[in-house]
């Protein structure tokens, strides 16, 4: 993006074993992403791109490595992992929103009860946020009266609503009608612009080409090949990406 | 004719001679009380034993990891628990509550709050497992969603997962009110006048079972029919809730 780049998140060699080693979620993963930056993960079902989005934030432990998230070793020991976690914004594929909770406490409840914002303070905020995405007016509604896509919507300004410096998302259309991926893409570009640094694991290529400004493919559990999109999408390299990018074309 | 006077003769020497009716209702009386107390006290430790085992359940692994104090207390506080669901489910309410009164606590001399301690302590071992069942019904996202925005273990639980469980688990706990409504009357046992021991002191001053005995078989009757009607009312309000 910028010239002085700054890096933001480095992973170092982080490997993630399940059943003592028989199975190779991730087996050696590295990677620098730099504050601003658009990083879309693409790759084959079960190549390890929820294992590593998901050790970013460390809802996974590593079974090795580190991750530097601003400068500190956040999967060392002693570490408070949840202060850090704050300033990671996290969007599933389930959405996970608070079903017990309206659109507006669901928004709220982290940055009163963690940044200890007065709840007039944070509602102000989420109702800016709810009128960027196009849901004012579902403020008082519970997740269960919403669409796929408007429940998405609500889950990446929920995430925002704790003023994160990067944004972690995991699929956020998979879950999603065709006709509803749209709007969640939309929302996610505007974010883009306004220079968000975002990692997204999806199959919305179009989206990786638009948006992207870099593209990391991942195979059984280690990043095969990495690029601009015009590059990855245009001139791949190895031969598994190129099968990839053939199977889903 | 003679059978319906001799009924109304027994009526009168059970219930109206020297107000006993009086008797009947104190005893519902404390038979709530304890109940509704009990019930609290039940709750009370219901969660926080649900909590902890749910949490060495789904943290040992990370916990154990890190190593340390912190694994080791929940260690013992988890064997502290399985070691009281067991024995308070594997022995009798009625020699629990004697143990509590002749035994451990001879120095207070309110049965009734022994009773209400007894029996809270019994019923806590039951709305753990009811809590535990509800805890790990709530889908593991919730708790993602949770610790992804920065709160901890412990605020996962108290802002977002136990509310929810709470919720789902509300009927099936006034079930565990009723059940123990019905439990309470050992609560004799340890000289408290409850509506069973009542009606019985009754049957004792007027030599005749059938009067006293009856009434408060109705009186139990009627409010768990009561209390089951409520519980189906929540329990369809709270289904309509869900949409
Ligand atoms: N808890 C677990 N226990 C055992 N194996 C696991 C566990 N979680 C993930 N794995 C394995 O780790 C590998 C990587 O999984 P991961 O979910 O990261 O893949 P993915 O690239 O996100 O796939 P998808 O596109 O299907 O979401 C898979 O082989 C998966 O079966
Ligand atoms: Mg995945």
């Amino acid at each position: 993006m910028s010239d002085n780049k700054e890096c933001i998140i480095k992973a170092v060699g982080l490997k993630k074993y399940y059943k003592g080693g028989e199975i190779k979620a991730l087996d050696g993963v590295s990677l620098e992403i730099d504050k601003g930056e658009v990083v879309v993960i693409i790759g084959p079902s079960g190549s390890g791109k929820s294992t590593f989005l998901r050790s970013l934030n460390l809802l996974e432990i590593p079974t090795d490595g580190s991750i530097f998230f601003d400068g500190v070793d956040i999967a060392a020991k002693h570490v408070d992992i949840n202060k850090h976690r704050q300033k990671m914004g996290m969007v599933f594929q389930h959405f996970n929103l608070f079903p017990h909770m309206t659109v507006l406490q669901n928004m709220t409840l982290a940055p009163v009860k963690l940044l200890k914002k007065t709840p007039e303070e944070a509602e102000t905020k989420a109702l800016e946020f709810l009128r960027k995405v196009g849901l004012y007016d579902r403020a008082q509604a519970y997740p269960s009266q919403l669409s796929g896509g408007q429940k998405q919507r609500i889950a990446i300004v929920r995430a925002l609503c704790m003023e994160p410096e990067v944004m972690l998302f995991d699929e956020p259309t998979s879950a999603l009608d065709p006709e509803l991926v749209g709007e969640v893409l939309d929302v996610m570009k505007n974010l883009a612009s306004t220079g968000m640094t975002m990692v997204c694991v999806t199959h919305e290529m179009g989206f990786a080409r638009e948006v992207a400004d870099r593209v990391i493919f991942m195979c059984d559990g280690v990043i095969v090949e990495q690029g601009t999109p015009e590059k990855i999408f245009t001139a791949p390299e190895n031969p598994r990406l190129r099968q990839f990018l053939q199977s889903i074309l | 004719m003679g059978f319906f006077n001799s009924l109304k003769d027994e009526f009168v020497l059970n219930f109206i001679e020297k107000g006993r009716w009086k008797s009947l209702f104190k005893g519902l009386g404390n038979t709530l009380l304890i109940t509704l107390f009990a019930v609290i006290i039940g709750i009370a430790i219901g969660i926080i034993i649900a909590v902890i085992r749910t949490t060495y359940d789904k943290n040992a692994e990370t916990l154990k990891k890190n190593g340390g104090v912190k694994y080791r207390i929940m260690k013992v506080l988890n064997t502290l628990c399985n070691l009281y669901l067991t024995v308070v489910r594997g022995t009798p309410v009625v020699v629990q509550l004697m143990i509590f009164y002749f035994v451990i606590f001879t120095f207070v001399d309110n049965g009734l709050i022994i009773a209400i301690l007894a029996f809270g302590l019994n019923s806590g071992a039951y709305v753990a497992e009811i809590f535990r069942g509800g805890i790990m019904s709530i889908d593991n996202g919730q708790f993602e969603a949770g610790r992804s925005l920065g709160f901890n273990y412990f605020q996962t639980m108290r802002y977002i997962v136990i509310p929810q469980v709470i919720k789902n688990v509300l009927p099936t706990l006034c079930n565990e009110f009723i059940v123990l409504l019905k439990e309470t009357s050992v609560a004799g046992y340890v000289g408290i006048a409850d509506l069973t021991k009542a009606g019985d002191l009754i049957r004792g001053a007027t030599f005749s079972a059938f009067m006293p005995l009856i009434a408060v078989a109705l009186i139990y009757l009627t409010v768990v029919v009561i209390l089951t009607k409520l519980v189906k009312k929540l329990e369809m309000r709270l289904r309509r809730d869900e949409r």
